[in-house]
């Protein structure tokens, strides 16, 4: 409970018990009034009557009309005359017949008329006692509306006293809220400075306290940045042209090489400089790197309208052109326009062309090729384009034998997504220090029978192919959402959400819907990965969506990190709660920008995940480098 | 003459006298009302006592007779004068001690005084009258044998003690006792306003 509810609670108690105890003292005093002012008529009519009886000269008819008269008048219980010896002469009586008030009432409030006496003479004589009790309904009568009007009123008192009761509140606790604000902006790993110093100097303490461990842990953030930045430079770029180098490939290529890769495949190009030795000797080291740099800007140009194409020196006279979804005509062509410009710059250099030439190797990748396949191809095709009378060759992928064709996965696909077809199937990703399940990740299956049943690598690459990848991802996220209980186990689930399904037109509005009308009813939760690639974008897109998730308290996590943005501070608007990068690129990262990542991650509580650890040795490597949350099947072998 | 009575009421003064029963005044309450009206109102005080203890055991009659005759000897004086109010009940220490009063200062002080002699108070009754003389209201004591007897009066007016059908030039209006009034329901605290008054300041034994 905050400590405003409290204060309020206490206050509002306080303040409703100080009323109630009022409203009873009011009703208390109202009530003697009342109960005097009943004797008060007694008492008045007695003394009248009594005056009035001693003009009878001790006449009982005359006396007893008089009574009648007196009583018929007015609200009497009774008016009883006794003589001197206390023998009844004359008496009236009257039943309360108390309909305007309710029983309750007269059970809770016993109301007693006093009875008045007055003497009773005529001339000298003695005549007796006359007594005289007011009738109670007229008194609960005006006592019941007095209560109730004493209820309205203190009802209304009460509600003004606890409405200015919690403006007061909201007043005097403004600065407290400020500082749970950004307390709580602490917990989220948010840095925020607040500037307004509360005037109270508890709060003033707590708030600079605050504000100095902020700037500190920001301090940390930045720096952590800063180291990673510069590391990103030394370990990826080549200082001599200022483009990729082979470790940036070696990092990228996973996101190339995949099931659910964007592309199906490509051309992975590898340009080779022969005769730099003798370059060197003619024109000196310095102007053999201008020779590099002017490659270099050429190799830029030709490749700058292929999308996600990677261009890379790879060795000191060798190039890398990674370039997806790109023909092998048009790669040979492009291959050809690449020599004819080098060898331009190779002449404009006054350089022996026989002597010195580009080769260029041409390997026609797919996405279900490894990463060493396609670089021992590419290898293999530089060394033929070396033999060859052009100095160019290009290597053809075997051509697979296609279980089914294009067209028929389409059709599979489709029925699929209109029948319902897919299934949820989920991998463990386990925290090796805590020996604990960390989450699960969610994959799918396409089951068309029970003996026809397509895993996700085998079916997402023909159907990112044929357009479908979006169809089926709004299928599953659909079925995650609407039907949870496909999904039985009260945990965390992970589902990964594709580039193209993510800039698809329809997805956020799809989803938005989905989330307004079911994520308050999820069983588990979840967590939705995003590609580093797009969410370092920073774009508007990516906002809203970020938006979005956090609207429904649902978790982000990145994969596909490799470390290649210009600026961390992304992951500080982000704050997912961990990122997902190959194995292979945190055991190939240097200390100091492993470093760097962790003092960015610490400082936001991010957690660092491997994925693709396949065996027991790159585990064990992994933990070496403080990586231990870890995905792939070496978590089949691991108990926890 | 006068020194001589003056010897007489010193030597009073000074002189351990006892009393069968419960004095009428305490010494205490005695001592008080000497403090504030003088050494003479404590001596009305002996007197009275002396009074009392001479008709103790006598008769109701003498006992009437007695009281009568010695509160008659005080002054009368309006409430205006005495008080500053138009009509006040006034306590008997204070009646004794001031030695004014007006009648129904006398009709109070003839009441304790006869209820201490152990007079029914059942008898005695404040009687509202007219005086057809002096044509204004009137307060006298009346006294009654039996509850249908004749009632007898003691009023300051005419210092002796007449059978009520001797007093022509009275009209008697409304006969009041508050004991009896208090004694009809005992748990009511209130009975007649003025009566209540004058038994809160006899509680209080103001003087």
């Amino acid at each position: 409970m905050t400590l405003f509810k409290q204060i309020a609670l206490m206050l509002s108690l306080f303040l409703l018990i100080i009323l109630a105890t009022v409203l009873i003292l009011n009703f208390q005093n109202a009530n003697k009034g009342v109960q005097d002012r009943l004797y008060e008529d007694a008492k008045n009519t007695a003394t009248s009557l009594s005056l009035s009886l001693g003009t009878a000269n001790g006449d009982l008819s005359m006396m007893s009309t008089m009574i009648n008269a007196n009583f018929d008048s007015g609200n009497y219980h009774h008016i009883t005359l006794v003589d001197v010896e206390k023998k009844n002469l004359y008496d009236r009586v009257t039943e309360s017949d108390i309909i305007a008030v309710p029983k309750w009432f007269m059970s809770l409030i016993e109301l007693k008329a006093p009875i008045a006496h007055a003497n009773v003479s005529a001339g000298w004589s003695q005549v007796g006692i006359l007594s005289v009790q007011s009738d109670t309904t007229y008194a609960y009568k005006q006592l019941y509306a007095i209560l109730i009007d004493l209820l309205i009123s203190f009802t209304i008192i009460a509600l003004i006293g606890l409405a200015a009761l919690n403006l007061l509140l909201h007043a005097v606790l403004k600065p407290l809220k400020e500082v749970q604000k950004q307390a709580a902006a602490i917990t989220r790993n948010e840095f925020i400075i607040q500037n307004k110093i509360p005037y109270t100097k508890e709060l003033a303490d707590v708030v600079l306290g605050m504000n100095n461990m902020v700037s500190k842990v920001k301090a940390m953030f930045d720096k952590g940045n800063e180291e990673l930045k510069a590391h990103k430079e030394l370990e990826y770029v080549d200082q001599d042209t200022q483009l990729r180098n082979r470790k940036y490939l070696i990092d990228r290529l996973p996101a190339y090489l995949k099931a659910d890769a964007s592309y199906e495949g490509g051309v992975n190009m590898l340009i080779s400089l022969s005769g730099i030795i003798e370059a060197n000797e003619k024109l000196g080291r310095q102007n053999v790197n201008k020779l590099f740099l002017k490659i270099a800007d050429v190799l830029r140009d030709s490749t700058k309208n292929i999308k996600d194409s990677i261009v890379a020196r790879i060795n000191g006279t060798e190039f890398s052109l990674l370039l997806p979804n790109c023909s092998d005509s048009q790669a040979i062509e492009l291959a050809k326009k690449i020599q004819q410009s080098c060898q331009e710059i190779i002449n404009l250099a006054e350089l022996d062309s026989k002597e010195t030439f580009a080769s260029i190797g041409l390997y026609e990748y797919k996405h279900s090729d490894n990463i060493a396949k396609l670089l021992s191809r590419s290898d293999n095709a530089l060394t033929q384009a070396k033999f060859n009378h052009g100095n160019i060759h290009l290597e053809k992928a075997e051509s697979a034998v296609e279980v089914m064709g294009k067209e028929a996965w389409k059709l599979l696909i489709n029925k699929a997504i209109e029948k319902d077809r897919f299934s949820f199937v989920s991998w463990s990703v386990i925290d090796t220090k805590s020996k604990k399940l960390s989450h699960n990740v969610l994959s799918i299956n396409l089951t068309l029978d029970k003996n026809s049943s397509y895993s996700y690598a085998q079916f997402m690459a023909p159907a990112i192919q044929s357009g479908l990848s979006s169809g089926i991802y709004k299928k599953i996220v659909d079925m995650l959402f609407r039907n949870s209980s496909m999904v039985l186990s009260v945990s965390t689930y992970a589902l990964r959400l594709p580039h193209e399904y993510l800039e698809n037109q329809e997805t956020y509005k799809n989803l938005s819907e989905l989330l307004r009308a079911n994520a308050a009813m999820l069983p588990f939760k979840v967590i939705i990965e995003l590609p580093d690639r797009l969410v370092r974008q920073d774009s508007k897109l990516i906002r809203e969506y970020i938006e979005l998730f956090r609207k429904y308290n649902i978790s982000i996590g990145i994969f596909e990190f490799i470390g290649e943005s210009d600026d961390y501070k992304y992951l500080q608007d982000l704050r997912p709660v961990y990122i997902k990068g190959e194995s292979s690129y945190f055991l190939t990262q240097s200390d100091q920008s492993l470093s760097a990542l962790r003092l960015i991650t610490d400082t936001l509580g991010i957690a660092l995940i491997a994925v693709g650890v396949a065996d027991i040795e790159t585990l064990e490597k992994l933990k070496n480098r403080d990586i231990h949350i870890i995905q792939g099947k070496v978590t089949e072998m691991l108990e926890i | 003459m006068f020194k001589l009575k003056m010897l007489i009421l010193l030597s009073l003064l000074f002189t351990n006298y006892a009393v069968a029963g419960e004095p009428y005044v305490d010494k205490a309450l005695l001592n008080e009302i000497g403090d504030k009206y003088g050494v003479f109102a404590k001596k009305r005080f002996f007197f009275l006592q002396e009074t009392f203890d001479s008709v103790k055991n006598k008769g109701d009659l003498e006992k009437l007779e007695a009281v009568n005759n010695f509160f008659n000897e005080v002054r009368y004086s309006s409430d205006m004068k005495l008080y500053g109010k138009s009509d006040y009940w006034a306590t008997p220490w204070e009646f004794l001690g001031n030695d004014k009063g007006d009648c129904e200062d006398y009709v109070i002080s003839k009441y304790f005084a006869l209820r201490h002699l152990e007079v029914d108070y059942k008898k005695l009754f404040f009687t509202y009258v007219r005086s057809t003389n002096f044509k204004e209201p009137h307060m006298v004591l009346t006294y009654f044998e039996t509850p249908k007897s004749e009632p007898l009066i003691l009023d300051n007016n005419n210092r002796k003690i007449f059978p009520a059908s001797q007093r022509k030039d009275l009209t008697p209006i409304y006969n009041f006792n508050g004991d009896m009034l208090d004694e009809a329901d005992k748990n009511n605290e209130k009975s007649h306003k003025k009566w209540d008054e004058l038994k809160l300041n006899m509680q209080r034994k103001k003087i």
